[in-house]
């Protein structure tokens, strides 16, 4: 552990620094805490799906799928780990529902043009 | 803890990434904008409009063949998220097969409701049927 006052390096177990006398056990406490802006429980959100699906397969349903994907992380933010998964849950539905609509819409399309090169 | 990875779904795996493989191959081989052996978008097949990745499969095969101008005038959006998309998949592929992700970066919500929000300008300004907004159209915009 390392004096957040000084630098200086110390024991984990030291409650005051060896270096300067600052409180290390206040340090301590802090670095337990995670780092702003990240957090200790990984939740997916989907995000590179959810872009796919609505780049590459079909709009309407990638849409929802980016806004889950927005709360995932929201909720993370806020601490919010059992709303962020749920909101995970929805952001997986949505870019399975974009994925499939939009094999299905392929294979509409496949089945149609077969049949118009049969026909003729 | 039981392993991630290979050992958990390998055919999963390795099926998506044959997949992957074949539709590269596919894409570099035909040109969507002739070939007619890829589905046509589905907004614009529906409706008449443009949907935000118009032009993505003819841009990939654009980029397959060095032509980045080309790319780039099918659909700017998609060559702009292209290198962050291909980052998440490499990462993803490489978790699903070594049990590690790469680097990751947390994106605050505001981040992700913004790129929302440009995904869906970039769709509606694209069907405005007059300059500069004609331009983000496929083949709009054209470099030299």
């Amino acid at each position: 552990m390392f004096c957040t006052q000084c630098g200086a390096s110390n024991l984990d177990s030291a409650a005051v620094c060896a270096q300067c006398g600052g409180n290390l056990a206040a340090a301590q406490l802090q670095s337990v805490l995670p780092p702003l802006g990240s957090s200790p429980v990984q939740v997916p959100n989907y995000l590179v799906f959810a872009i796919l699906a609505t780049v590459l397969c079909c709009l309407p349903a990638g849409i929802p799928a980016i806004v889950y994907a927005a709360q995932v992380n929201g909720k993370l933010q806020a601490g919010d780990i059992a709303g962020a998964q749920a909101a995970s849950r929805n952001a997986k539905m949505w870019c399975w529902i974009s994925l499939g609509l939009g094999l299905l819409f392929t294979l509409v399309m496949v089945v149609g043009t077969i049949r118009q090169i049969g026909s003729r | 803890m039981s392993m991630p990875g290979i050992a958990r779904k390998p055919l999963i795996v390795f099926g998506t990434l044959a997949i992957v493989a074949a539709g590269t191959i596919a894409l570099d081989v035909f040109d969507p904008a002739t070939s007619g052996l890829f589905p046509p978008c589905p907004l614009r097949y529906l409706t008449g409009w443009y949907c935000p990745g118009c032009g993505s499969l003819r841009a990939l095969h654009q980029l397959l063949h060095g032509n980045l101008s080309a790319a780039w005038a099918l659909n700017p959006l998609t060559v702009i998220l292209l290198p962050f998309l291909a980052y998440g998949i490499a990462s993803y592929a490489l978790f699903e097969i070594h049990g590690k992700h790469l680097p990751r970066l947390f994106l605050p919500a505001v981040w992700i409701r913004a790129l929302c929000a440009v995904i869906i300008l970039f769709g509606v300004a694209r069907n405005i049927p007059f300059r500069p907004f004609d331009l983000l159209a496929p083949g709009g915009i054209v470099l030299r």
